[in-house]
């Protein structure tokens, strides 16, 4: 069986458990120098949910995600991916967890001297250790279908607009078909129309790879249209939590602020 | 003022701390996982084949303003028949090296150093660390080992032409065949002038090379961080070049003389 064969198999195995928690993060703080980015938050993140982190910029939404992926390592508390602890992991623990685990940027993060095919196949070839063209072929074609984009194969990153390098970026996120997806303010510098594309696209995504997210954002339409659970971060505290619509009515002004 | 030193004194300590674990890491690297041939071979193209005419031109310019500028020194102490020899022995042993590393720093080690400058403040280098490949060993393992290996065989290219660049002064002043010069510059190395000159532009090539790769890799975030990463990496690629070809003087004196 190969690689790819073994991921869709344990991805379709899991995701019948709809109770089991993919992220924890208990009593986690991160400082940088004197200042405290977060001070004391806690989540938990379902299989096959949707989360949606809101916030004002600064409050350290990026490093709460980041230290899912291990890109940044916790002061204090405990993160769980797939219920082991990220800060415990050893570099090649780490490397696998990262193959379960999808981070899509906010500017894309295209390698810019690659085509799309190549920034496609990328992660094929170096993580999964995919060679046989044609599974290459069928794997790029498959992705770049899903997100509305394979006339744009042996473009050049510098040839496509804003939205485009967005769909190719969730492109090659999702095509090792991960199981958690981090969303860094996917519509950021987007319209109006393309960010509601984009929306649309994550949803169809979710839905089609059956991913758990997490997605960080200040597009409120971009929340309403993808949050299962909405989360709001300020001053380095969680400060309310629950569905769009529940946190539409809070009684706290600092949150209905986000809905106006 | 010494609250001053005292944090310059701990940024150089961090600073050296990176660099080194920055040189473990790269080793590290080249002993383990799969070797990126593909992108090795780009990169040699990209270093080596890329900086052959300006190597080239530079070399045969130096070996000519060289020769003219000897030759009537020469001349005066009756020892025009010398010419030859002082500009093979100048051109292999120090100025074909040196000159060949310093264009190299202004030219490639500034290049890698903007370009993963540039791919470290658009979260490239993120991306792909956290899409589960290593970076290290695409990025930093083929760029180092393409230098290493570039550098050398851009100083031996450089050597021939600034011989004969030599040879086309002394032909424009005397009436010089080809084979007599040559005869006379190969007559007048050894062993001891070819071997420490090229094993120097090995340690050449990877000053150039890990120079600019770690600057790009370690720049912060910012644009601004960019052309710092590039201008940093010809400063200190410079500075090293000048200071590993003090030890392999030193080197050579206690081995070979």
């Amino acid at each position: 069986m190969s690689t790819a064969e073994k991921t869709e198999n344990t991805v379709a195995e899991k995701a019948a458990n709809k109770n089991e928690v993919v992220v924890e993060m208990k009593n986690v703080r991160k400082s940088f120098g004197t200042k405290d980015v977060l001070k004391d938050i806690s989540l938990t993140l379902k299989r096959g949910e949707t989360l949606v982190i809101l916030g004002r910029s600064g409050q350290g939404k990026s490093v709460a995600i980041k230290c899912i992926v291990g890109m940044l390592t916790q002061d204090e508390g405990t993160v769980q991916v797939l219920g082991e602890e990220v800060s415990d992991m050893d570099d090649k623990e780490l490397k696998e967890l990262r193959t379960k685990v999808g981070f899509l940027f906010q500017s894309g993060a295209l390698y810019d001297s690659m085509t799309v095919r190549e920034n496609l196949e990328f992660p094929l070839t170096r993580v999964l250790k995919i060679h046989d063209q044609s599974e290459l072929d069928q794997r790029v074609d498959e992705v770049l279908d899903a997100v509305g984009l394979k006339e744009a194969v042996d473009k050049m990153p510098s040839e496509l607009s804003g939205g485009m390098r967005k769909r190719v970026g969730l492109a090659r996120t999702l095509i090792v078909k991960p199981e958690i997806m981090l969303y860094d303010e996917p519509t950021t510098g987007l319209d109006p129309i393309t960010s509601r594309e984009i929306s649309d696209l994550i949803l169809q995504m979710q839905k089609k790879y059956k991913t758990s997210s997490i997605i960080i954002t200040h597009d409120m339409e971009c929340a309403e249209i993808i949050a299962d659970r909405v989360i709001v971060l300020n001053d380095g505290l969680f400060v309310a939590e629950g569905t769009f619509k529940e946190l539409e009515k809070s009684d706290k002004e600092f949150v209905r602020s986000f809905f106006k | 003022m010494a609250e001053q030193a005292i944090p310059a004194y701990k940024r150089w300590l961090e600073e050296t701390g990176e660099q080194v674990n920055f040189f473990t890491s790269f080793f590290r690297n080249v002993f383990t996982g799969g070797f990126e041939w593909s992108e090795f071979v780009r990169q040699c193209y990209e270093i080596g084949y890329k900086s052959f005419t300006l190597v080239g031109i530079t070399s045969f310019i130096m070996g000519v303003v060289l020769t003219l500028q000897s030759r009537p020194t020469l001349v005066k102490f009756g020892a025009s028949s010398m010419l030859p020899l002082m500009v093979c022995v100048s051109i292999v042993r120090e100025i074909g090296p040196v000159i060949t590393a310093i264009i190299c720093a202004g030219k490639i080690s500034s290049g890698i150093g903007a370009e993963l400058g540039s791919m470290k403040v658009t979260e490239q280098i993120d991306a792909m660390d956290v899409s589960g490949a290593n970076p290290m060993q695409y990025l930093v393992v083929t760029r180092i080992l393409a230098t290493t290996l570039m550098i050398p065989l851009l100083t031996l290219m450089g050597d021939v032409l600034g011989l004969f660049g030599g040879f086309l002064a002394v032909s424009l002043a005397d009436h010089t065949s080809w084979t007599l010069y040559f005869a006379k510059c190969v007559n007048s190395i050894g062993f001891s002038d070819l071997l420490p000159a090229f094993v120097k532009t090995i340690f050449f090539g990877f000053a150039v090379g890990f120079v600019g790769c770690y600057k790009g890799y370690n720049s912060n975030s910012g644009t601004e961080s960019v052309g710092r990463a590039a201008n940093s990496a010809v400063v200190s690629a410079s500075l090293w070049i000048f200071f590993l070809d003090v030890v392999a003087v030193q080197v050579t004196q206690l081995l070979f003389y």
